[in-house]
């Protein structure tokens, strides 16, 4: 069986798999080194045992938009309870298992929106997110109308130092266990920091790199005393730097090089790459981003002209995402905000096209500015679980991850296309047929 | 028992079939002058001004005028369009620059109705009075600032550029295109008054008449002086009475119950949009259409029908009906659903009734694409959906002699764009205003 699926992948991978362009600027600036964070976690495969699945369910027939930046025509697609165990065609399916016909369908990754407000998060302070998660809040289900299967709830942080609370929040309709995938992978903190806040940062890395260096001195010695405890107030840089959270770095202000180039540097101080919150002018210093194994937030809307009394103010650029996505910067974008456009929430006031009721359209835009359609997908999806550090579980349709996906019925950007269903942790949480705010929309 | 329900279905099949093609309302003009040259208050912006010889060549041309065509070509010069047809019958004269678009769509300049960004700053909401018939935009175009640039780059070539909604009678717009020296781009002056019924002008007037019905006893008085006005100049030129002394602040009043423009409405809600069909148009007797149409008021479709009110809707693209919990497209609700969920089988206002604006920089100029792709994603059918755009706007402020589709004669107001316009993710290549080529993408840097 495994050896089936394996050979049909092989083989679809020389007939169907439908690659697009892949364009990659040679970068012009400083080599980059080997960024350990420039690439995607595996899913946990070892977590597959197939002995224990109860359900089974194939979803046959649909293009399979991977969220990789890959199309599987026509493809097969075997979930296991909450599980993808299987991605091909001539797929088996286990005894009792169920098959969903999706001909004529699309099916994609559920759309990963790295930050949202409302949708059953906690509001205030949450301590734990999991204590005060609403799995039934009305929200939710029009942000899975929306094909957001999954959110970067920030709760708190942007300060001088990584800092803050955060949740990766799984939009499980009535299930309150299934809501929280991860807790604190998300820090923040902002630039531009002064003289003394550089100073305590170094002073406190450095710190951080003193305790490494013990733990693995005492870890060497293998007698039984207990190990090292970090210095008080290190213990969020310890976990960006040991890569177990991402650090967001927002800019007080305009988000122009000078503060790109500062946060590039902290990226430098602690070895990691970082998370650029908005970055206006990246467009222009992209070699430099990707030196760093750093990401990016982008709104592609977002306009802001040259300055005219900066010789090196550049402005926004539509090109922004396409620019840092050829030069191997994943990105992740988001919603309008200010103003009227209603930014990262589910709205009813009114303006559509402007706000998380329609996450594709911002996708879209990456696309106007230049970016492959299918590679676009990515930053609702991949790219957009990889800046919350939960891409070994959610953001593609990969053997091994979260059984969270949508049937559409056309392409994932295209702006008349309507999530049919949305499917996440294995169970069908949203019917547009059932559900009354798109029913009476026909297709 | 069976039979109404019959009906009922029979009704919303065929609504559902022809919707796109149902009978449309008839616009109420007025007495209208039927040429430009009769106009006596309002001024036109010149025609045919120098301009190369340029035939574009493209995939498919969207004229609005009929049928996309196929492989087209349209012939442009000295501002205006001389030709528009397929390749294989369209002979190019010598010494015209040929562009060949390759796999381009070539459309209509986009006309938006409800624009606040024809210059630096937000200098367009003044309030020296509760009603301000004595204002005008004429004098603020800056077409260099950077969000017209932007608007051009997102395939705009026209815009009613109004007065904001602080105070119940904003002042008179101004049609330009949005490309050029002010005076060259002038369409015409006044584009249409600015009313602004509810909604906004609240936070401006003070404790006195604040609510709707001071609000409305307002504009009623205002506009009663300038009817007398009027029509102590109407007995004038027939050689009934006497010479009227000038007024500057009732001046374009007069053109106004001349009916050579439009009064254009900000509107809100469901009782304001009830109050712009009786005092304005009922009442004053006025050209009169909808802008800013937004939440509820798609419910009176039919009574707009009726009495000639054309729609643009926006910058809301849906209403949430609390009561069915449903997205309804405005736009959608008024071509062709009206109290549907309330009373069934309403007429809607139809495919020339229909026409989308941003109030820009609410939503931003360049993002009017925007709007009307969730207007079509919410139900509009996408061929309204252009005309919504482009024909539509152009007709209901009666400029459509001009602009609005690709026809012989009139201005060389294109988009050259790289697929359906709709689509968020197609940009334009070139835009083309009276002629001229006013943008030009930049791959690296595209403006939009």
């Amino acid at each position: 069986m495994h050896a089936r699926i394996l050979l049909s992948l092989l083989v679809l991978g020389g007939i169907a798999l439908d690659l697009p362009a892949q364009r990659r600027r040679p970068p012009t600036g400083r080599p980059a080194p080997a960024a350990p964070d420039n690439q995607p976690a595996p899913p946990p495969a070892a977590s597959l045992d197939r002995s224990k699945v109860k359900a089974w369910t194939l979803y046959k027939g649909a293009d399979l938009h991977l969220g990789t930046g890959e199309v599987l025509r026509r493809g097969e697609l075997l979930v296991g309870d909450d599980k993808i165990f299987a991605i091909g065609t001539g797929l088996d399916l286990p005894e009792g298992g169920k098959v969903i016909e999706c001909a004529g369908r699309v099916i994609s990754p559920g759309f990963v929106a790295v930050r949202a407000l409302g949708l059953g998060q906690p509001s205030g302070n949450p301590g734990k997110a999991a204590d005060g998660v609403n799995p039934f809040d009305p929200t939710i289900k029009m942000a899975l109308a929306a094909g957001i299967t999954s959110y970067g709830a920030i709760f708190e942080g942007g300060t001088a130092s990584p800092d803050g609370r955060s949740a990766v929040l799984k939009l499980a309709f009535g299930d309150l266990k299934g809501m929280v995938l991860q807790e604190d992978s998300v820090l923040q903190m902002r630039v531009p920091l002064n003289p003394q806040q550089w100073q305590t940062l170094r002073d406190q890395v450095k710190k951080v790199q003193d305790h490494k260096k013990a733990v693995a001195e005492h870890a060497a010695k293998k007698d039984n005393t207990p190990a090292p405890k970090p210095p008080a107030g290190t213990e969020k840089l310890l976990r960006v730097i040991d890569r177990e959270a991402r650090l967001w770095i927002g800019a007080a202000g305009a988000y122009d090089n000078d503060a790109i180039r500062e946060a590039l540097e902290v990226a430098r101080l602690l070895d990691v790459g970082v998370v650029l919150v908005e970055p206006l002018t990246a467009w222009s210093i992209p070699d430099e981003v990707a030196a760093t194994g750093s990401m990016a937030i982008v709104n592609p809307r977002q306009v802001a002209d040259p300055d005219p009394g900066r010789k090196d103010s550049t402005g926004s650029n539509l090109a922004q995402c396409r620019i840092l996505s050829e030069t191997g910067v994943a990105v992740a974008v988001t919603t309008p905000r200010g103003g009227f456009a209603g930014g990262p929430s589910i709205g009813t006031g009114g303006i559509m096209g402007q706000d998380l009721n329609t996450p594709h359209i911002d996708a879209a835009f990456a696309v106007r500015g230049g970016m492959d359609n299918r590679e676009a997908l990515r930053t609702l999806t991949l790219d957009a679980a990889r800046i919350l550090g939960a891409e070994s579980r959610i953001g593609s349709l990969e053997v091994g991850k979260d059984a969270d996906l949508l049937i559409l019925d056309g392409d994932p950007l295209h702006y008349r296309t309507f999530v049919q269903i949305a499917v996440v942790n294995g169970k069908v949480v949203y019917e547009k047929d059932k559900e009354p705010f798109y029913s009476h929309i026909g297709r | 028992m069976s039979a109404p329900r019959t009906g009922l279905l029979a009704g919303l099949l065929l609504a559902a079939t022809t919707a796109a093609q149902a009978p449309s309302m008839q616009i109420f003009f007025g007495n209208r002058p039927k040429e430009e040259k009769e106009y006596k208050v309002a001024r036109w912006g010149p025609r045919g001004l120098p301009s190369p010889g340029y035939a574009f060549l493209a995939a498919k041309v969207v004229t609005m005028e009929g049928d996309p065509i196929e492989d087209g070509v349209v012939l442009t010069r000295n501002g205006t369009i001389e030709a528009v047809g397929r390749r294989s019958q369209v002979r190019v004269p010598d010494g015209y620059e040929v562009r060949d678009c390759g796999d381009a769509w070539i459309v209509p300049g986009i006309v938006d109705l409800h624009c606040h960004i024809a210059a630096n700053g937000f200098d367009l909401n003044d309030t020296v009075h509760p009603t301000n018939p004595e204002f005008r935009t004429l004098d603020l175009i800056t077409l260099q600032h950077p969000q017209i640039q932007r608007a051009l780059a997102g395939g705009v070539s026209t815009v009613l550029y109004i007065p904001g909604s602080g105070s119940n009678m904003g002042g008179f717009g101004t049609l330009t295109k949005t490309h050029g020296d002010p005076r060259e781009a002038l369409v015409r002056f006044p584009g249409s008054l600015k009313i602004a019924q509810a909604g906004n002008p609240e936070r401006r007037t003070g404790d006195l008449g604040m609510s709707r019905m001071g609000m409305n006893q307002g504009l009623r008085f205002t506009l009663q002086r300038g009817y007398e006005y009027h029509l102590a100049w109407e007995r004038f030129d027939q050689g009934k009475g006497p010479k009227p002394e000038a007024r500057a602040d009732l001046e374009y009043l007069r053109g106004l119950f001349r009916h050579e423009y439009p009064v254009s409405v900000h509107t809100q809600i469901y009782q304001v949009v009830l109050q712009t069909f009786r005092q304005l148009r009922l009442e004053f007797g006025l050209w009169t259409f909808i802008d800013h149409g937004t939440f509820d008021a798609y419910r009176m479709s039919e009574f707009a029908a009726e009495i000639g009110v054309p729609i643009c809707a926006g910058p809301r693209a849906y209403y949430f009906d609390p009561a069915a919990s449903r997205f309804v497209g405005i736009m959608q609700g008024w071509f062709a659903e009206g109290m549907k969920g309330w009373r069934a089988n309403q007429r809607g206002v139809g495919v020339d009734g229909i026409a989308v604006n941003t109030d820009s920089p609410v939503v931003p100029q360049e993002q009017i694409t925007v709007q009307c792709a969730m207007g079509v994603r919410l139900g509009l059918p996408d061929v309204v959906g252009m005309r919504a755009m482009t024909l539509n706007p152009a007709r209901i402020v009666g400029i459509d002699h001009r602009v609005g589709s690709l026809a012989p004669g009139k201005d060389a107001d294109l988009g050259i764009w790289s697929g359906d316009p709709i689509d968020p993710r197609s940009h334009v290549i070139t835009m083309v205003v009276n002629g001229r080529i006013a943008y030009v993408r930049d791959p690296e840097r595209p403006l939009w």
